[in-house]
């Protein structure tokens, strides 16, 4: 009993990175109607950037958040119309080529990068790196890095931002409104390509942001998307797709079964449970954790 | 003064022609209306005015300038907008919020309280419920939300897709009022409807349409004395 405390710790730690990388990810799904499987080269390619700026400055990596976020922005914002004239084809199934091609981005973001940085894994410095708190927990001892308590941070001022973006804010009423229903967000004057760009760029900013953060906890490396990928399209599908207040619960519910299924069980099955568990859910409540999805 | 001139567009659906060479338009202050039997083409015609889908060719002229080829969200900014078939609501959002989307454009957006506090004046039913999602609302409920959000546009010429489809009978006459009182308050008024009878009876002037055509026009009391319109719009 007395790991408890600590498996809870680094669940909810975990499930604060999960949110980061899976609520952008919801909200490009509610707008765009794609799931975009290239959100772990996002994170990748943020994670290098942060790598190489810190390599070459010498400053702290969470210096860059902010050039990092509006430089991927920048990208997100110019790829997104590419996306959109695939998804607002005629032939074929639109659907499925949007699937296949993000599916595409993935695997040739991966080759890039793997060409460009090779094989290695290291970890990006930061002056969080060192410390960790240190607590008892009726006789339990609990500790936690400083660097994921910031990660924990950085993943509730995200969620309020967009939350604030949403629920205040005239460009967060199109967006939601687009989400909704597309023809009748374009009769109130939402310009809904320019919507959707700005909403890419900035699911692209957080994801890029996101990577430099894991690049600091864990480590970073060419092939480090993938699971990154497979863990906000489970947060999604449990959150219920589309439905994104469901997504912070739904990330810390994963970053929870995780932490305690590591500590208690065997490690290397980790992801063989999440993946029983997603099932069972699923299949209790098809539309996700809270009903609410599509 | 013409709000509104349709000079022979076309529509496709892909190879399928929805619409052949219409041509009508709208004097400002007008109440205009278009009848036709279910896939006559009045949908599409609505859709085309307001840029939701292209012309294969033809022109629309609003005011004097060209909106064909415009995308739905400019042509809208310029003072038309339309009340959809089905409501076309957003679902999860409240009432107030509803209203609040019609107030996006930058042109309306200083002033939108104001305007929030005259829907509310005209449709009390929806402050009362203002913090219902939408999708809870009765039919009635939600047309009086789809006609106060367009309201929220500030536009110049409002138009209608069968305002009164599935809607009690009471209701049927409120959404009439309403759209006789906007009238009457000098906006212009384009009305797709099925309810022929009282269609004709409160517009200025009349299109008939058939398989994407405009097979007829006049007033309301020509259509009314035309034989073959009588036969087939008005089942005497
Ligand atoms: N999205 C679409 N794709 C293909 N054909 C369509 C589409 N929408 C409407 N149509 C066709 O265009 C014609 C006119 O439809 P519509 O404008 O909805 O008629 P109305 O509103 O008068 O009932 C019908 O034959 C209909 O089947
Ligand atoms: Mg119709």
């Amino acid at each position: 009993m007395e790991l408890l405390p600590q498996a809870l710790a680094d669940g909810v730690m975990l499930g604060g990175i999960y949110i980061t990388i899976a609520i952008a990810f919801s909200l490009t799904y509610g707008v765009m109607h794609v799931i975009d499987f290239a959100v772990g080269e996002w994170i990748m390619f943020g994670a290098f950037t942060g790598y190489y700026l810190n390599k070459w400055t010498g400053l702290d990596p969470f210096l860059f958040l902010p050039v990092i976020f509006v430089a991927y922005f920048g990208v997100g914002y110019l790829i997104q119309p590419v996306i959109h004239r695939v998804l607002s084809g005629t032939k074929g199934n639109p659907f499925l080529m949007g699937l296949v091609f993000t599916f595409g981005l993935a695997i040739m973001f991966k080759g890039l990068a793997l060409t460009v940085f090779g094989y290695y894994s290291n970890s990006i410095p930061s002056m969080f790196s060192e410390g960790a708190f240190n607590f008892d927990v009726f006789g339990a001892a609990v500790t936690i890095p400083t660097v994921r308590l910031v990660g924990l941070a950085y993943a509730l001022a995200i969620t309020a931002v967009l939350h604030y973006m949403l629920k205040k804010t005239n460009f967060g009423l199109g967006v939601r409104a687009l989400a909704q229903h597309k023809d009748a967000a374009g009769l109130m004057g939402v310009n809904s390509r320019r919507t959707g760009s700005y909403v890419y760029g900035i699911y692209v900013g957080i994801s890029a942001m996101t990577g430099v953060l894991l690049g600091c906890i864990l480590s970073i490396g060419a092939q480090m998307g993938n699971e990154y990928t497979i863990f906000a399209f489970f947060v999604v599908v449990l959150a219920g797709m589309g439905y994104l207040a469901g997504v912070p619960w739904a990330a810390l519910l994963l970053g929870l079964v995780q932490s305690i299924f590591m500590i208690y069980f065997n490690p290397s099955h980790t992801l063989l449970a999440v993946f029983v568990i997603l099932y069972l859910i699923l299949l209790i409540s098809p539309r996700g954790l809270f009903g609410k999805g599509v | 003064m013409k709000v509104l001139d349709v000079q022979s567009i076309s529509v496709k659906y892909g190879d399928i022609q929805a619409l052949w060479d219409i041509s009508f338009s709208v004097a400002k202050g007008q109440l205009v209306a278009l009848i036709g039997a279910n896939g006559a083409g009045k949908t599409t015609t609505l859709k085309a005015l307001c840029g939701l889908i292209p012309v294969a060719g033809g022109e629309i002229g609003y005011n004097g300038t060209v909106t064909s080829g415009l995308p739905v969200h400019k042509v809208v900014d310029l003072g038309i907008t339309l009340v959809p078939e089905g409501r076309q609501l957003f679902p999860k959002m409240s009432v107030e919020d509803n209203l609040l989307v019609g107030a996006y454009l930058k042109r309306t957006h200083s002033k939108r309280s104001q305007t929030l506090k005259k829907i509310y004046s005209i449709f009390p039913r929806l402050e009362e419920r203002r913090t219902q999602s939408a999708e809870t609302l009765s039919g009635g409920e939600q047309q009086m939300v789809a006609i106060g959000r367009a309201l929220m546009q500030d536009p110049q010429v409002i138009m209608f897709d069968e305002p009164s489809l599935g809607l009690s009978p009471i209701m049927v006459q409120e959404v009439f009022k309403v759209i006789q009182d906007l009238h009457r308050e000098g906006l212009t008024i384009f009305l797709v409807e099925q309810n022929v009878h009282q269609t004709l009876k409160v517009a200025d002037y009349c299109y008939v349409m058939e398989n994407g055509r405009i097979v007829g026009q006049g007033t309301g009391k020509e259509l009314e004395a035309d034989q073959s319109i009588r036969e087939a719009y008005l089942g005497f």
